[in-house]
Order: C-alpha cells, then sequence, then structure tokens
C-alpha cells in the first residue's frame, strides 16, 4: 500500500471563501452519525483514483459562514499502511482543513487518543468531540473534559451525535480555532524518548538548511516523524535532496514511536477518567455470537431471518407495487401512449420501455433493494456483522476473503446491484475484485425466477437444486481460481470487534434511504433504457436477424433452440426476461400450444437455457455498477469471465446429460 | 575463519529460528530455509550431531544441544548487533539490513563484538524488534511463542512482533499491538478461524496468519 501513488489531487476542491473542516475518528466512534448531524442532504463522494475508501463532502452554514465538511475515512491511525488510512492522510493534506474535528470514543479513551496525538503531531488545528458519553456514562465511566482539554491543550466538547446533544458547542468551537491565530487547538505534542528527540530535532536542522522546500505543506516536526516512522511516500516525495534526509532518519523508529504514543494516550485518559469501567452487558452477548457452538446457530439464524425478511416482506412489497403499477399507471400510461402515437411500432416501443422497463423496476429490482438495505442497515447498526464475519472468515479465506465479504454474497441473491456496491466493506481492490466476480454469479431474485419458471415447473425441481448447485460449484472454482490468479496476498483479518449497541431507527431509515437513493440513480436509468431497446428491436423486427450469428454456438454447441439464443442475448438489458421472451418468441414462431417450453425443448434442453441464462453476466444494470466500482477493464474482465463459463459449463451439461 | 566453520553456524542459526516457530526444525526445513537440498543438509546435521552441537528427537526434529545452542546464540547476537550498526551507524533502511547482516555476522571477532555493543551503548534490541541475546548467551525472549497457538481464556504480554510485513507491524503497532502489551484470547474460532483477543478496552479479531506473526509470553 505504501508504493508512492501519484498525489494527484484529484478529489481538492477547496474553495477559498469556505471553512474547510475536517472529520477524523477511528472507524464507529459516531462520525458519520455526526457528519449526517452536522450537514444536509447533499453529500459527493470523492474518490482518489484507484482507491475504493472515498471521502464524503458536504456543505453547511455555521451561523452565516459557509463551511465544507470533508468525512474522512473512520481510521486508528494516520500512516499510510492501508488503503483507509492512506485515503484518510492524504484527504487531511490535500484539503489543509481550518480545523479538524476529531470525534473520539468516550467509552475506548486510550485508544482513541492515539489517532489525536497523531493528528497533533501532523500539524493541522483540532477540536475534540468527545462523543458516546451517554454510553459512557451507563458503563459508569466518567472523563472530565477539562482535564482532558487541558492535558491536550485541545478544546473539548462532549457530544452525543446520536441525539444531535453539543453540536452547537462543537461547531462553535470549531469555527472559534478556525478563526483564531492565537495558536488556539495545536495542542501538547507528545515528548519522545531523547534518542528519537534528537534525531527529530536533527532532521528539522536539515530541512532549514536543505534545498528542498517540505512536500504536502507539512511543518518540520510532522515531517520529520514522518520519515522516521519509515514513511516512503514521503521519502519519494522528498526526491533527491531528501534522500540523504531520510537516510539519516533511520527508518526503524515506527514502533517505538507508536509505543510513546500509545503510553501517552493511556496516560492522559488515565488521569481524565474517574471510575473503573464495569464491563457493559453486551459483553455476554459477545460471548455467545462469537462462540463456535452458539455462534454459529445464531449466524444461521440471523441469516435465514434475512433471507425470510427478503422474501416475505420483498414480495409483498412486490406484490403491492405491481398491482398499484396495473391497476393504476399502466392502464393511463397505455392510453395516452396509443392516444398519441396509434399503434404502430413508435407506441410499442415507448410502452416496453415506460410499463414494462417501470414495472421490472417495481416487481424485481425496488421491492427486494430496500428492504434489503433496510435489514443490512439494521444489522450494521445493531454491531452483528463482526460477529458473521468472524464465524464466517475461515470460509471466506478459500477465495481470499474476509468473513466481512459475507454480506454482499448474501444481499447478492436479492439483487446483484446493491451487493456489488456493498462489496465496499472489504478493503483491498484485489478483495473487491473477487467479490464482485462472486456476487455476479449467485443467482439474484430475477434468476431464481428464471430457474424456478422454467426447470422447476416443467422438469422437476430435483433439477432447479441440481442447476443451482452447479451454479454453486462454477461461484467455487470461480473464488478458488481467482485467489490463485490474482496478483497480490490475502490480507490478514485485523477487525475490531464494536460492542453491541441498540440500533436507532432514524438513523437505520435514513441510512437505508441514502443507499436507496444511490442504488435508484445508478440503476434505473440503464434498466429503462434496456426496456427501450428492447422493445425498439422486437417492435421494428430487427430482433430476428440478430438469431443468425449466433447459431453455431446456441444451435451447435449448447443444443439449444435458435429462439432461445436470441433471448439469452437479450436477458442482458433484464434477466427476468429470459424466460418471457423465450415463451413470446416461440409463440411467435411455433404458435400458441409453445407457451409450454416442453412442447419446443426436450427436459435437458431446459435445464442447459436455465444454467447458461443464470451464469452468464446479471445485467447491464450489474454490469453498469461494476464499471462504477471497479472500472471498465476488470469489469469486462468478469463479465467475459462469465460468458466463457456459462458457455462451458452450459455446452459441458449439453453434451454429458444425454450420456447419463 | 574457514568457509566450513561460517556454514556450521548458519546451520545452527537456521536450526535455532526454526526452533522458535511452532512446527520446528526438520531436514526438509533447514534445507528450505538455507536454500540447499535436503541431502547435504542431511549430512551436515549428521557431522554437527557427531560434533554434539545437535540432537534428534523421535520426532526426527532437528534440537540444539547446550554447547550448539550458545555457539547459535552467540550468532544470532553478532547478527542482531550488525543489524543494529548498519542502521545506526550506516543508516541503511532497516527492511534491508537483515541480508547484509548474514555476511556481516561472520567476520566479527570476540573482541570486535564486544568493542560493537559497546559502541552502540548495549541495545537490548535489533532495529527489528527481537531481543539481542546477551553476551553470555541469555535470550529473555525465548519463551516467546505465536499467539495464533494459545487457546481461548489465555492471557498473555506481546513480546515482540515479526517484522516480516513492516506495514502490518505498523498497523498493528497503530493499534496498539505492542510488546509489553497485554493481551487476552477471549474466543478461537475452529477450522483455523479467526482468534477474538482484547487489548485494554478493545476487541480484535485476528486471522490466524496474522496472530502467527505475533509473539507472545503466556
Amino acid at each position: 500500500m505504501a508504493t508512492a501513488r501519484s498525489a494527484s489531487l484529484s478529489t481538492k476542491r477547496r474553495s477559498d471563501s469556505a471553512l474547510v473542516v475536517c472529520l477524523a475518528g477511528n472507524p464507529n466512534v459516531g462520525k458519520s452519525t455526526l457528519f449526517n448531524r452536522l450537514t444536509g442532504a447533499a453529500v459527493e463522494t470523492a474518490n482518489y483514483p484507484g482507491m475504493t475508501v472515498g471521502l464524503n463532502i458536504a456543505a453547511a452554514r455555521w451561523g452565516g459562514r459557509e463551511v465544507q465538511l470533508v468525512d474522512l475515512p473512520g481510521t486508528y491511525a494516520l500512516d499510510p499502511v492501508s488503503e483507509d488510512q492512506w485515503v484518510a492522510r492524504h484527504g487531511l493534506l490535500d484539503w489543509q482543513p481550518d480545523v479538524v474535528i476529531a470525534v473520539v470514543d468516550a467509552t475506548n479513551l486510550a485508544r482513541n487518543l492515539y489517532l489525536v496525538l497523531q493528528l497533533v503531531d501532523l500539524g493541522p488545528r483540532v477540536v475534540i468531540a468527545l462523543n458516546l458519553i451517554d454510553e459512557a456514562r451507563r458503563q459508569s465511566l466518567r472523563i472530565d473534559p477539562r482535564a482532558l482539554s487541558q492535558a491536550l491543550g485541545l478544546p473539548v466538547v462532549p457530544t452525543v451525535a446520536r441525539r444531535g446533544e453539543g453540536l452547537d458547542e462543537l461547531t462553535a468551537a470549531a469555527a472559534a480555532v478556525a478563526a483564531g491565530s492565537n495558536g488556539l487547538g495545536h495542542g501538547r505534542a507528545v515528548r519522545y524518548s531523547a534518542r528519537i528527540e534528537a534525531q527529530v530535532a536533527g532532521l528539522e536542522e536539515q530541512f532549514a538548511d536543505g534545498p528542498a522546500a517540505l512536500p504536502e505543506g507539512l511543518p518540520p516536526r510532522a515531517a520529520a516523524l514522518a520519515l522516521l516512522e519509515g514513511d516512503e511516500e514521503l521519502v519519494a516525495a522528498f526526491g533527491e535532496a531528501g534522500q540523504t534526509a531520510a537516510a539519516a532518519g533511520r527508518t526503524s523508529l515506527a514502533v517505538p514511536i507508536a509505543a510513546a504514543r500509545h503510553a501517552a494516550a493511556a496516560a492522559i485518559a488515565e488521569a481524565c477518567t474517574e471510575g473503573r469501567a464495569s464491563a457493559p452487558a453486551a459483553d455476554r452477548w459477545w460471548a455467545a455470537t462469537t462462540s463456535p457452538i452458539t455462534g454459529v446457530p445464531i449466524l444461521l439464524a440471523v441469516l435465514a431471518s434475512v433471507f425470510a425478511f427478503l422474501f416475505f416482506v420483498g414480495g409483498r412489497l412486490s406484490e403491492l407495487l405491481t398491482s398499484l403499477w396495473m391497476a393504476t399507471a399502466s392502464p393511463l400510461l397505455g392510453s395516452a401512449v396509443h392516444g398519441l402515437f396509434g399503434y404502430g411500432a413508435v407506441a410499442g416501443t415507448l410502452l416496453w420501455g415506460l410499463d414494462g422497463g417501470i414495472l421490472a423496476a417495481l416487481a424485481v429490482g425496488i421491492p427486494y433493494i430496500l428492504t434489503f438495505y433496510f435489514a443490512l442497515a439494521l444489522l450494521e447498526d445493531s454491531g452483528y456483522m463482526n460477529a458473521a464475519a468472524f464465524l464466517a472468515d475461515r470460509v471466506m479465506h478459500l477465495f481470499g476473503l474476509h468473513g466481512r465479504a459475507v454480506i454482499p454474497l448474501m444481499a447478492a441473491a436479492g439483487c446483484n446491484v446493491p451487493a456489488i456496491m456493498g462489496t465496499r466493506v472489504l478493503s483491498t481492490r484485489r478483495e473487491r475484485t473477487i467479490a464482485c466476480a462472486l456476487v455476479v454469479l449467485v443467482p439474484c431474485s430475477a434468476r431464481t425466477a428464471v430457474i424456478l419458471g422454467s426447470v422447476s415447473l416443467f422438469v422437476g425441481w430435483q433439477w432447479a437444486l441440481l442447476v443451482f448447485g452447479v451454479v454453486g460449484l462454477v461461484g467455487l472454482v470461480a473464488g478458488l481460481a481467482l485467489n490463485r490468479i490474482l496478483p497480490g496476498e490475502p490480507e490478514g483479518l485485523v477487525m475490531e470487534m464494536f460492542p453491541f449497541r441498540r440500533p436507532s431507527l432514524r438513523l437505520v431509515v435514513r441510512k437505508t434511504w441514502k443507499r436507496f437513493g444511490t442504488f435508484l440513480w445508478a440503476a434505473a436509468p440503464i434498466m429503462l433504457l434496456g426496456s427501450f431497446a428492447l422493445g425498439a428491436l422486437y417492435e421494428t423486427g430487427l430482433i430476428w436477424h440478430l438469431s443468425r450469428p449466433l447459431e453455431p454456438v446456441v444451435v451447435g454447441w449448447l443444443g439449444l433452440p435458435a429462439v432461445a439464443g436470441l433471448t439469452l442475448l437479450l436477458s442482458v438489458l433484464r434477466k427476468e426476461l429470459a424466460l418471457q421472451m423465450l415463451v413470446v418468441f416461440a409463440v411467435a414462431r411455433y404458435g400458441v400450444a409453445a407457451h409450454d417450453l416442453r412442447t419446443f425443448m426436450t427436459p435437458h434442453q431446459i435445464v442447459v437455457y436455465a444454467l447458461v441464462a443464470t451464469i452468464f453476466i446479471p445485467c447491464i444494470a450489474t454490469i453498469a455498477m461494476l464499471v462504477r466500482e471497479l472500472g471498465w477493464r476488470r469489469s469486462a474482465a468478469i463479465s467475459a469471465g462469465t460468458v466463457g463459463a456459462a458457455l462451458l459449463v452450459g455446452g459441458a451439461v449439453a453434451h454429458l446429460l444425454p450420456l447419463i | 575463519m574457514s568457509l566450513q566453520s561460517e556454514s556450521r553456524e548458519e546451520y545452527l542459526e537456521a536450526i535455532f529460528k526454526l526452533n522458535q516457530q511452532s512446527e520446528g526444525a526438520t531436514v526438509g526445513r533447514v534445507a528450505e530455509d538455507l536454500g540447499l537440498a535436503a541431502p547435504s543438509v542431511s549430512q551436515m546435521v549428521a557431522r554437527l550431531a557427531r560434533e554434539g552441537l545437535v540432537e534428534r528427537d523421535p520426532a526426527s526434529r532437528i534440537l540444539l544441544t547446550p554447547g550448539g545452542r550458545r555457539k547459535a546464540l552467540r550468532l544470532v547476537r553478532r547478527h542482531r548487533l550488525s543489524e543494529r550498526f548498519l542502521t545506526d551507524y550506516l543508516d541503511l533502511p532497516w527492511d534491508q539490513v537483515h541480508d547484509e547482516a548474514c555476511k556481516f555476522e561472520h567476520v566479527l571477532s570476540d573482541e570486535v563484538e564486544e568493542r560493537l555493543a559497546a559502541h552502540l551503548g548495549n541495545p537490548q534490541t535489533c532495529p527489528h524488534g527481537r531481543a539481542i541475546p546477551s553476551a553470555d548467551g541469555e535470550l529473555p525472549d525465548e519463551a516467546a511463542r505465536p499467539l495464533a497457538e494459545l487457546s481461548a481464556g489465555q492471557k498473555s504480554t506481546i513480546s515482540f512482533v515479526s517484522d516480516e510485513q513492516p506495514d502490518l507491524l505498523r498497523y498493528l503497532s497503530s493499534l496498539g499491538l505492542l510488546p509489553q502489551t497485554a493481551v487476552s484470547v477471549e474466543d478461537v474460532a475452529p477450522f483455523g478461524g479467526p482468534l477474538l483477543v482484547r487489548v485494554g478496552r478493545a476487541r480484535y479479531a485476528l486471522g490466524r496468519e496474522v496472530a502467527g506473526k505475533i509473539f507472545v509470553r503466556v
């Protein structure tokens, strides 16, 4: 991770008039909650090239002053040794904030102060939001904000971000520090051992004499410490003149410096805390959810409930939305379109897109995605996700993934699109690529409908199970293979296990809605466009010309009727259409009796058809999301891989089945 | 110093190092470590056994005799002192000094070793944080074993973190997984799954490979 990446400041859009405020803090300390509280709805995300972790940026007004709030990723430190820390560090250096609000968890002060001390070393002005003080009180921990403020030399404002307590005081303190030129907010830096301090002083002297300007606007002490900690990027940034300085700062002091910071943090926390923490009641929950004997059944129960929730609530919602649409918008649209455009190809195309397209979104996409997002936010907020990740870690390891990957993989059974967005819980690009490839191979609700509606209905449920089994096998092989092929090592799991907290419905709904909005903007236009394209092809009759070039593969290798190949091709636009189109085309070609697939396909052909339809590229919306998350090159590779796997497996099964 | 005695020292050092890890030293692992063929390692081990420096246990692991251990520790001491010298005086970065020190350690006489240590201020650890054996062959951290070997409920103190992956070392340091820190194992997932450990008021799930790089004393 520490390879020198060009520090192109693609995310930096600092406007001169606005106050720039960065939010820093450990994961799960309520930083995002605070961010949401302090800003309105319009949040943009800025990404560094090649980085999957982004910065959230939003505007706000504090007493008439325009403020740009930059939410750094939640990190434990600011060393460029992991992707999130790299982004946090660069966000901080690139944005040059007027003030940094460091959000600290009052229930785990010692560990949280490490980041604060590192911030002080790095140089920006800092204000502390002492968050979760209600939680601390519940654990009979009393923290003296004034003593903490004195020990750190920084303003400290107690807050309860969830309930919005202390936020006015916080913004006032931050604005005062940002405005003041009296050195307020610079904090008391850690005094390191004589050996380290001597080397820091030596380097500072060199910087004063040296021809090289300090990169990234770092104060000399900050640059000296970063060099001593072995910051390879900084060493590179110093250029030739810096190499000597870097060599003089022996790059072996990272651990002693970290140890000194931890010791200082622990001492400050100790001095400012009264009362010994009683073990939180949640501890007992932990034991149950992570010990193998009770944890695995709990995990299975939770997974089953999420599935049940998804299928029952999502299914109900789907029925409701469908019948609402059919009863109201659909007839209206129909008469409006026919009234305006008559009954020709134009009207037909418009109806495919507007009526059919929106209906498909209402019936398949939206209900399942909305319910899934809700379940996901609920699980995340409760803190259970970590237990699931802990237990699933071993299995995910086979694929070069963490336990955390289990969540998006589960989501994929609803719809692949949000699942691909969900792979953001993974930290490296390698992991995300593997996870996305596996997500794409999980049959989503639309593909499950194709399997059930063809194989299960016309051939038998055992055969449907066989199809699911083969698809699962393909996923297993793909995961194992990708873990071997992709360069890089699987990352070892290092994950903080957060305590359980009672989820706040308000936050869960807000999170659900925010994610859902993102999904809708990304996927809905593509779904609609796909429907229009399909409609135009069908209504103009162009569609029949597409089937000829496919024949060698479809008829020759897969042994399927030519019309089937056409529907496979078109199902890229919307997967559940594979089956609907098959019936439509078959009726057009073979007559009305063809609504029963068995009139023109053998059971084996139906199985092969369902297999191929399930394995190859999910749909165009999924591809668009893949491109957004992984870039077009990896997306093309994944898509091509699924096509290859579908043809290979489909062909193999087509040739093997008659032998059995 | 003859080439042969140099290679003998390399063997002892490798055996010592491997015996500190959980699987122990076998002919195969020594061969792998030194990049040699198994038959020649087998021959050399037989010779070392004749000289009373090593012995084989029933599981055909290679163990150091007290005499062999003394020689090995002396070499480890010279290696780690050399690393210290290379970083502190010659300003080589710490991730490069290991290979250089492998050559350096063999040319030190007793007297040079002693003066080097004095000149460096008798350092306790090498640049990677591992303990340097004392001149009389004491190694304080020998009892350290990987955290991954502990079972649920065991409490321990971190002795050192392996430096094979500097980024990981730094990441763990920032979390407070540092030498002399108390760490207790709360749960161990079955079938080689991760460990659940508690450090201070925080809990972490650590994958096996990560926990294998953290050495602790129980």
